[in-house]
């Protein structure tokens, strides 16, 4: 509308007056200082966001050590039947949903807590916090050197309650992971549920308890509807962000013992860096990103009634 | 008006829970500082201390002497730091142009702009790798700092910051004859700092905590970021549990310095940083 008001005005008699002349330039000015200050974002982006998209596409269609022969489909086409790949994606999916349902009932509770009148509320809060600001190599090296059977803390504390000595990276290696990122998040996703419960209006528990509701029928009826949307953020971003983890194999178990920790993206990392296959494992960072885009949808068509979108 | 209890357990053993929570988040992290401080015997022996007997200090002098832990540091700075800056600069200039500015494709470049959230990182990691390497950019600051100029989330926070300022702010500056450039810098700028502290604080944290890619774009020793570095450190001298804790005390200060000093910021920039 702004530009179809210009064009009429240049196409006009001429900046006669001194109002819609100087409205034209004022416009022109604008726009032109627009588009002048957006110029290092749409370069940034477009160089370093989309032309590395489409790049990574082509790239998924070649095979070979330099991927420079063409092969089509042939990368997707061998993944699903990679029994490595397929190791890797449910390994992963097993991952994020364990992590998800800990986290979430974990942080929930904490957060239904620390939601009442606590001395030292924001202290605690804030301690809660602290995991999910800690670089990842420091949680994976301490946690691995924590649960090391020799020479770890933790079968000495055992120990010492009469508890028989354990080697989880060996016996469970995946649960371990899933543990060490509960310990990561849980701090988190309470915060972001705390938010939640923070914007409950309190006239519905009000209204609730003088229609006779009972404490459980106000959780049920009140609080659970009401903390929906955060829920459905904390699960999106949790699940996004467990799908991508790298670093704990890499760090703790290097995707051991035998493959049981190989989760999907270090499982391309290595098919990119270690066998410098790049065709094969841009293909398997597409199939992923299609997962993803798939969960980011499902956020963003909620999100629009969520008030964290 | 009566305050509804949310949780309906025992409020004793509730605080109970907390407190039991937050131990286990603190105590490992106090366990790392221990084994910072431990001798190679104590953390060797098979038989875990919780606090060392004497408090070795000098752990840190030869974590510095047995691998190049300064330059590791630098390079974290200088790889954080420029980037943090880059956000200051370019998150509001971009976050205000959308905020104040009316101009064709408004909307589709926002669009397109907030699209790039969608990407996660490991999509752009072999392209860039391979763009870094053509143009020779592997092993070099350039090649650390610039995927990360920018953020797409930086650019929303700044724009739903600066939309409710007055407008005639921005027409006083016109009319007084201030330069576009000008006008953000002087008028802008000043009045979203709140946001752009918290901005700052949080991506120089979070990118000083990045890994893969510092991973992916150096291999040669000197160009390593600390969180690299102490790593591969960890790779190189495994047993040596004391050396490697002294490296994550290291890389745990800026987490320390957010922690203490913007303690009443954290909850609020969690919820405001909330998608990284």
């Amino acid at each position: 509308m702004a530009s179809g008001l210009a064009t009429r005005e240049r196409s006009g008699a001429g900046p006669s007056a001194a109002g819609p002349g100087r409205r034209y330039s004022l416009e022109r000015r604008q726009r032109r200082t627009a588009y002048l200050f957006l110029l290092p974002a749409l370069g940034f982006f477009g160089l370093l966001f989309f032309y590395p998209l489409g790049q990574e596409l082509i790239t998924s269609l070649y095979t070979g050590p330099r991927a420079d022969r063409f092969s089509g489909l042939q990368n997707y086409a061998g993944s699903f039947l990679d029994p490595a790949v397929r190791n890797s994606f449910w390994l992963t999916l097993i991952y994020a949903a364990g992590v998800l349902v800990l986290t979430i009932g974990l942080g929930l509770l904490l957060a239904l807590i620390l939601n009442q009148p606590l001395r030292g509320r924001t202290v605690l809060r804030a301690v809660l916090l602290v995991p999910y600001l800690t670089s990842i190599v420091i949680t994976g090296l301490l946690w691995r050197n924590i649960l090391d059977p020799q020479v770890g803390i933790l079968n000495r504390l055992f120990e010492a309650v009469g508890l028989p000595a354990q080697n989880w990276l060996l016996t469970d290696p995946l649960a371990t992971l899933i543990g060490i990122s509960v310990w990561q998040h849980t701090g988190y996703t309470s915060v972001l549920f705390l938010a939640g419960l923070q914007g409950i209006p309190e006239v519905y528990y009000e209204a609730a308890r003088i229609d006779g509701a009972s404490v459980l029928q106000r959780f049920r009826y009140v609080t659970i509807p009401f903390l929906a949307p955060a829920t459905l953020f904390v699960s999106v971003i949790g699940v996004i962000w467990s799908l991508q983890q790298f670093a704990l194999p890499f760090l703790v178990t290097d995707g051991g013992p035998g493959n049981a920790t190989d989760l999907y993206i270090f499982h391309v990392y290595n098919v990119a860096f270690e066998f410098r296959d790049f065709g094969y494992a841009s293909a398997l960072s597409y199939l992923l990103l299609v997962v993803i885009m798939i969960f980011t949808l499902i956020q963003f068509r909620a999100g629009r009634r969520s008030e964290f979108a | 008006m009566l305050r509804e209890r949310l949780f309906f357990g025992d409020r004793v053993v509730g605080l109970g829970l907390v407190i039991a929570f937050c131990a286990v988040t603190v105590l490992p992290l106090l366990y790392m500082v221990s084994l910072s401080l431990q001798s190679e015997t104590e953390v060797l022996s098979g038989d875990p201390v919780l606090w060392p007997e004497t408090p070795r200090w000098d752990n840190f002098a030869v974590l510095f002497d047995s691998a190049p832990i300064a330059r590791f540091v630098l390079n974290s700075l200088i790889m954080a730091g420029a980037i943090t800056l880059s956000h200051l600069i370019f998150d509001p200039l971009i976050g205000y142009v959308f905020a104040k500015f009316t101009f064709p494709f408004k909307n589709t470049l926002f669009l397109v702009i907030l699209a790039t959230l969608m990407v996660p990182f490991f999509v752009r990691m072999i392209p860039l790798y391979v763009m870094m390497s053509n143009v020779g950019w592997l092993d070099s600051y350039q090649g650390l700092i610039v995927p990360f100029l920018m953020d797409a989330y930086g650019i929303f926070l700044m724009r739903q910051f600066i939309s409710p300022l007055p407008d005639e702010l921005i027409d006083a500056a016109r009319v007084d004859g201030a330069s576009e450039l000008r006008i953000f810098a002087r008028v802008i700028l000043p009045q979203t700092k709140p946001a752009l502290a918290v901005l700052g604080l949080f991506t120089f944290v979070f990118q000083w905590n990045e890994f893969l890619w510092p991973l992916v774009a150096t291999s040669r020793e000197e160009m390593r970021t600390m969180t690299v570095g102490l790593s591969l450190f960890n790779r190189e001298a495994f047993t040596l549990w004391n050396l490697t804790a002294a490296g994550a005390v290291i890389l745990f200060i800026p987490t320390i310095i957010l922690f203490f000093v913007s303690q009443r910021y954290l909850v609020r920039g969690i919820a405001l940083t909330g998608l990284k």
